[in-house]
């Protein structure tokens, strides 16, 4: 199959720098990170091979781990089932209804520019304790909800929502441009004929938008899928995992691991963990939605 | 797909590649060019010009109007002005990025030439991987090693070698707000019950007893550790660590107790253990908390804050009656090392020796000089240093021993769940038998 009409080694020749980047900077170093979680090392000195010990204790033994990937695959079905919906959502609204929906766009797409840390920092304020300022817990205490106050980010039963929700609120305005771009690629004349069969609103969407627009949504799924999984930046600003463990995510955990409690192989059976996770999930995403758009379209 | 799956890997790769390559770029520029040329002319004559080279000092005070980078700057200034052809290339960075870094250096062998570490069990995986040279020759230069006090430097021996200098000594305090304490018409404490019935009456004025950082989890570990100093007596983690104790010791858990006594009553402000190093002191600092527990290395913060002149500081009290107000938490500083593998050892050794003689002069007449690690000459009432700093002097008069923090003791693995334990206390309260056996299951599996 040559369409392009140039020998192997052309193409061969083009594809090299990109190949051997990757090859260097991904496959590389995830070879190296599965040998040294079979390592007992603290990352600076001697190491010693102690074959799967670290997997062991991982999954077996260790008390902080599952609770962190529960916490892990938590963020990732919060992004998927309640953030792309509502994105998806939004994005039909801003179509129908709005003229010039250009600048709303924009505008939601705004926080997914900032930096995380200055989100993170934002957020924190807005949490903090009404003593200290918070702009949440004042905001329920002057409309007479006392009881709803919380510290967002200290209580442990709670800590872990409150980040979800920033995390939902910052990449909703990416997500929204996603789908509003690819609704905007469905030809208004399928509506129009929809309309005289007597589907209009959000009949047409059920029927017309949202089979249209899986392999959009596919996208936005699997970019919020592999962003939560690798949430990291905002949960160590936020609370470093903490208050003990309560908020750590598999990629707060491994650092915790490789870096201050210097376990650099333990950490690294943890990153082997997450590569796996990643992998195993992407491969269930494509398969489903393979199915679904090859009903759809 | 993948590429974005492996994203964190690739960042930590890209990351060690920035910082080899940025270490390659500093150390290379001055050798490749100028080697075979100059060193020739190195011999000759003292006159003759001599090899141009950069050394790379790694260190933690970026922030600028922090008296300690101006100090270091002035110094550096000073002695590049000295000697022409050595430029002393800066890499400032906070505490915690500095530590990361640092391992990170560590792991491709490419640590800068001066660096920064943190004494004992902190410092051990990096001397066992032989990655700093030892620093005796260069300490006995120009008498530099009388410079220290007495002691301090065993904290960066191991096997006869000093593998670090320390900028600091200091030791564990409780700075209080006067105006506030009057306000709440209470005392200074002298026992530990006192303190917690202090704390019961600022919070009935409506003043917030104390503050603390407990994002950093050290900040609650180092305090804890003053209470666990009282119930036990200096020593207890050595002891563990000989064998002879456990931490399921009766001392440990009535620490964890009266810890959480202080807790419970409402010392610390709401969601403590989302605030972060300075934001906790900041509340202290700008008048909002009656109580602060710190090493000494505070004074100079809280004098140049707004509550300066309303601030005094008192001696960790008495636990249940026990333990001697004389024995502090000693912290021993961050310290200067040099790296092994440096590409110029001799005048790296030269320049440090040059810094650690002056560091001392110069914090001094910067007023920085409250708990320094070397002995300091001069009159420090008539330099202007304020009636706290004067207080906080003398207790260095007092101090008969005392111990080093948790992760100054424990290896990494232990001190990381030690820290994560006392944390948990500033959420929910927990049996202290339970807290005693999570430390007991931690040292245990990290032996």
């Amino acid at each position: 199959m040559n369409v392009l009409r140039v020998s192997k080694w052309t193409i061969a020749l083009f594809v090299l720098p990109c190949l051997l980047l990757y090859v260097c900077f991904v496959f590389v170093p995830i070879l190296v990170s599965l040998y040294s979680g079979l390592l007992d090392w603290n990352g600076i000195g001697e190491s010693k091979f102690i074959g799967l010990d670290n997997f062991k204790q991982m999954l077996f033994h260790d008390a902080v781990f599952w609770p962190a990937v529960k916490r892990t695959l938590m963020f990732a079905v919060v992004s998927m089932c309640i953030q792309i919906p509502l994105a998806l959502f939004l994005a039909i609204l801003l179509n129908r209804f709005v003229k010039k929906p250009n600048f709303l766009v924009s505008s939601y797409f705004l926080p997914a520019i900032l930096s995380v840390v200055v989100i993170g920092q934002l957020w924190k304020t807005i949490y903090n304790p009404a003593s200290m300022g918070g702009m949440l817990n004042q905001v329920l205490e002057s409309i007479g909800l006392q009881s709803w106050t919380h510290s967002w980010l200290t209580d442990p039963s709670v800590a872990m929502y409150s980040l979800y929700f920033v995390a939902v609120w910052q990449f909703l305005g990416y997500h929204t441009l996603i789908q509003f771009t690819g609704i905007q690629n469905i030809p208004s004349d399928i509506y129009e004929a929809a309309k005289i069969d007597g589907a209009e609103g959000l009949k047409a969407d059920w029927h017309i938008t949202l089979p249209m627009n899986i392999p959009i949504i596919k996208i936005s799924i699997v970019l919020a899928f592999i962003g939560s999984l690798q949430s990291f930046d905002l949960i160590m600003v936020m609370t470093g995992g903490g208050p003990a463990h309560a908020t750590d995510v598999i990629s707060t955990l491994m650092y915790n691991m490789s870096f201050l409690s210097m376990k650099y192989g333990y950490g690294s059976s943890i990153a082997a963990f997450l590569v796996v996770v990643c992998l195993v999930a992407t491969f269930f995403i494509n398969l489903i939605f393979n199915r679904l758009e090859r009903k759809y379209t | 797909m993948k590429k974005n799956m492996k994203g964190i890997l690739k960042l930590v790769m890209a990351g060690t590649l920035a910082l080899s390559l940025a270490a390659c770029g500093n150390n290379g520029g001055g050798t490749t060019g100028t080697n075979n040329g100059t060193d020739k002319a190195n011999e000759g004559s003292t006159g003759g010009k001599k090899e141009n080279i950069t050394i790379t000092f790694q260190n933690i005070y970026p922030d600028p109007t922090d008296p300690k980078n101006i100090i270091m700057k002035k110094i550096v200034k000073a002695y590049e002005d000295e000697n022409p052809n050595v430029k002393i290339e800066l890499d400032s960075l906070n505490t915690d990025q500095q530590k990361v870094k640092l391992k990170t250096q560590a792991a491709s062998r490419e640590v800068p030439d001066i660096t920064v570490v943190n004494p004992a069990a902190q410092m051990k995986p990096f001397v066992d991987a032989k990655l700093f040279a030892p620093l005796n020759d260069m300490l006995d230069q120009n008498g530099l090693k009388d410079t220290f006090q007495e002691g301090i430097l065993d904290f960066y021996s191991f096997d006869n070698n000093i593998y670090a200098l320390p900028d600091g000594n200091n030791i564990g305090l409780v700075y209080y707000n006067k105006e506030l304490f009057e306000q709440a018409g209470v005392k200074v404490p002298t026992t530990f019950e006192e303190m917690v019935d202090v704390v019961k009456a600022l919070k009935a004025k409506g003043i917030q007893p104390m503050a603390i950082g407990e994002k950093d989890s050290w900040t609650g570990s180092f305090l804890f550790m003053n209470v666990l100093l009282r119930t036990n007596g200096p020593g207890f983690l050595q002891e563990v660590l000989d064998g002879k104790k456990t931490f399921e010791d009766p001392a440990f858990k009535e620490a964890a107790d009266a810890f959480q006594n202080l807790i419970q009553a409402g010392a610390f402000q709401e969601g403590a253990t989302s605030f972060d190093y300075n934001a906790g002191e900041n509340l202290f600092k700008t008048g909002k908390a009656a109580m602060y527990y710190m090493g000494s290395w505070a004074t100079g913060g809280i004098e140049t804050s707004t509550i300066n002149g309303k601030a005094g500081v008192f001696k960790f009290p008495t636990v249940n009656g026990k333990g001697d107000p004389n024995e502090f938490m000693l912290a021993p500083g961050s310290a200067f090392a040099i790296s092994a593998d440096s590409k110029h050892l001799p005048e790296t050794k030269d320049f440090l020796n040059y810094f650690m003689i002056n560091f001392p002069k110069e914090t001094f007449s910067a007023k920085g000089a409250v708990g320094l690690a070397q002995k300091v000459e001069g009159d420090f009432k008539a330099a202007g240093y304020s009636d706290m700093a004067m207080e906080v002097l003398d207790m260095f008069k007092d101090v008969k021993g005392g111990d080093i923090a948790f992760d100054n003791t424990m290896n990494p693995a232990t001190a990381q769940a030690h820290l994560t334990s006392i944390q948990n206390l500033f959420v929910k309260k927990n049996d202290a038998a339970n807290v005693a056996k999570e430390h007991q299951t931690a040292y245990e599996s990290n032996k």
